[in-house]
């Protein structure tokens, strides 16, 4: 009797335990792509059901199109960032859908299914550099890292930033008093290349200036909560703005402003990646997606709307907010100076072997990454033959 | 059959073919990582591993501002960090287990508090540790101490109750024991081997908290140079770095065996 009761109670508890697992799982799933769900919800209203349409047949059930195969499937890593959380918005008004095997209006244009992938920015480096993606929205400054495990062509610049990376200080009232007084920030970021270039600038010497390591929104939480012994903080938005509202004695000792175009944010294609076939074609649905996305931020009609979207995904924060986010994080939003950018001397001649010589000081990389400019030839190229056949495109 | 003895050189055979198994799968992986992109780090082959075991010898810092290499930097601050911290949770946690197994009206107001405490994990406290401690020695100490405290404190008290029986107690009051000599004499005696098994299932939770808090706070430390280097994809770095926190959790667990058969040869972990 009693070896009955036993075996029963432990069937019971296999069960239960079965149950927890399963249970487990599916709030893991429900919980990884909070955006692709609420997309897929949004898309349907946006395009009065075409994007529903022809999840699984692809092309075919799109009405009219004589494309027959089957989506190539890519996919792009992006955090929450203002240039980078177009996507996220994207995928709400339909224009892509981020979950795998639905597709937005974009994406049936070139018959592509791109999946998004929304993580922390430290997990998309990972993400990508160890081949789990297939894009990803990183700076100028990581990716030479990243670069050393994966030959990557940036395909376009999305941003600039222009005062979104900054040192905050408290009781610090001249960039003489900060030498000797310790600087919390992210080590080896552009956290701490900013530090060091904005230093140089303004002729001092980065090595007067100690900057140690701690995670920027810790810094920024432990600089909120009037730690007295963190009087400095070098972060970057959405943790500038709201440090330097959480004090009265709160003040931008000098930020990213003294050195335009320097960090910029991109997105960039894994060369393994845009060598298969679709690869091309995705790399114009992204461009084409961040230039349709820039139009609706810059069009008075939808401004307003795009704006709270990208918010929604950026720290929460809401309009006013993000009109001033926007003057410090500056969109390329004409694909002229995306091409402008990266085809011009400056970024080329200087800015890029200053990241360079940069990452190879910290470790970032062994030896100087080798650059190319649109000739393919490097181990990290920045390409403009997306964004120039995007310009060269007949406009609607 | 459940439990039937195998003869000790298949044991031990078996043992051997479990670490050459692991090896060789992890190789093989590594092999296949690499065939699909030669350039990759996610799964380093050996030679690389070897390369990043040589680089955390090698001096570290720019030319201006040497520093010494990661690999003795990192552990000279994790190791203080974490006996300090044992050090300060251990003694605490003995000096109230013992307590409150020994007096009834310390144990009285003192177990619903530890009891709950010791439920919560200490990793979620974290953002309350960098509010209070700060950022410095001090907050991790107080993390590790804190983080085993609790369950140390009631894992002690429980022993004190469970282990040291009434009659050794009255024995040792007949023979005119005082008060200090009881718990001294009688009570700590009898507990110690427990208290040693204890701090030596709370290293790893010592570690979690450490290495978590290191990863977000610090400039230096096994966590710190983990986060680190995965971040710039030097995964041979971060596989040494995890393969170096095995072996000290693997050292910390024999020699504290070793201890408590040195100090309590009485004591076998059969006879509880």
């Amino acid at each position: 009797m009693k070896r009955t009761f036993t075996s029963s109670r432990s069937l019971v508890a296999t069960f239960m335990m079965g149950m927890a697992v399963f249970g487990i799982a599916t709030i893991g799933c429900g919980d990884s792509k909070p955006p692709a769900n609420s997309g897929a919800a949004n898309s349907g209203a946006a395009n009065s059901g075409a994007a529903n349409s022809g999840t699984v047949n692809g092309g075919a059930a799109g009405g009219g199109s004589t494309v027959t195969a089957p989506p190539a499937k890519f996919t792009l890593a992006w955090s929450e960032y203002p240039s980078w959380s177009i996507f996220g918005v994207a995928d709400e008004v339909g224009l892509i859908d981020g979950k795998a095997g639905a597709m937005g209006s974009i994406e049936k244009k070139y018959n592509i299914d791109i999946e998004l992938l929304l993580a922390s920015y430290d997990q998309c480096i990972t993400l990508y550099g160890n081949s789990q993606a297939d894009a990803v929205c990183i700076t100028n400054i990581d990716i030479l890292g990243a670069a050393g495990s994966r030959n990557s062509v940036a395909i376009m610049p999305t941003s600039t930033s222009a005062g979104a990376d900054a040192c905050i200080t408290a009781g610090i009232k001249s960039i003489d008093e900060l030498a000797g007084k310790p600087t919390r920030g992210l080590e080896k970021s552009v956290s701490q290349y900013c530090f060091e270039r904005c230093l140089e600038k303004l002729g001092k010497n980065p090595a007067d200036f100690p900057f140690s390591q701690m995670d920027p929104e810790q810094a920024a939480q432990a600089f909120q909560g009037k730690d007295d012994k963190i009087p400095s903080i070098m972060v970057w938005n959405p943790f500038v703005m709201q440090s330097v509202r959480s004090r009265n004695d709160a003040h931008v000792l000098f930020s990213s402003e003294l050195i335009p175009e320097e960090i910029i944010d991109m997105v960039v294609v894994g060369k393994d990646s845009l060598g298969k076939k679709g690869g091309s074609d995705f790399a114009k649905v992204v461009v084409e997606t961040f230039y349709a996305m820039n139009q609706r931020m810059n069009d008075e009609k939808t401004r307003a709307a795009t704006l709270i979207g990208i918010g929604a995904r950026f720290a929460k924060l809401e309009l006013e907010d993000m009109k001033t986010v926007v003057t410090q994080t500056r969109f390329y939003s004409d694909p002229k100076d995306a091409v402008r950018l990266f085809t011009e001397e400056k970024f080329q001649k200087e800015t890029m072997p200053l990241v360079s010589k940069f990452c190879v000081k910290y470790g970032l990389t062994q030896a100087p990454v080798e650059l190319s400019f649109g000739t393919g030839k490097g181990v990290m190229d920045f390409d403009t033959t997306f964004v120039k056949e995007y310009l060269e495109q007949p406009k609607k | 059959m459940i439990r039937r003895e195998i003869p000790k050189w298949l044991f031990l055979a078996l043992a051997i073919g479990g670490v050459v198994a692991l090896l060789v799968s992890y190789e093989l992986l590594s092999e296949r990582q690499t065939k699909i992109n030669p350039k990759q780090t996610t799964i380093p082959s050996f030679a690389k591993l070897n390369e990043g075991l040589q680089k955390i010898f090698q001096p570290q810092g720019t030319e201006e501002n040497p520093k010494p290499p990661m690999f003795w930097n990192d552990m000279r601050a994790t190791l203080w960090r974490l006996l300090v911290g044992l050090g300060v949770g251990v003694s605490a946690s003995i000096v109230v287990g013992v307590l409150m197994g020994a007096y009834r009206w310390i144990e009285a107001p003192l177990s619903p508090v530890v009891m709950f405490l010791s439920k919560i994990p200490p990793t979620a406290m974290m953002p309350i540790y960098f509010a209070v401690a700060g950022t410095d020695q001090r907050m991790f100490t107080s993390m590790v101490a804190l983080g085993i405290f609790f369950s140390m404190a009631q894992s002690i008290y429980q022993a004190v109750r469970d282990n040291v029986s009434d009659e050794s107690i009255n024995k040792a009051y007949t023979l005119g024991a005082s008060e200090t000599e009881v718990i001294y004499e009688v009570i700590w005696k009898q507990i110690l081997p427990n208290v040693i098994d204890c701090v030596r299932m709370q290293i790893g939770p010592a570690m979690i908290f450490l290495i978590a808090a290191e990863m977000v706070v610090s400039d230096a430390g096994l966590g710190y140079q983990i986060r680190m280097q995965s971040r710039v994809l030097n995964m041979n770095i971060v596989f040494v770095y995890l393969v170096i926190l095995g072996i000290i959790g693997l050292i910390a667990e024999f020699g504290l065996v070793w201890l408590r058969r040195w100090l309590c040869p009485w004591f076998e972990e059969g006879a509880r």
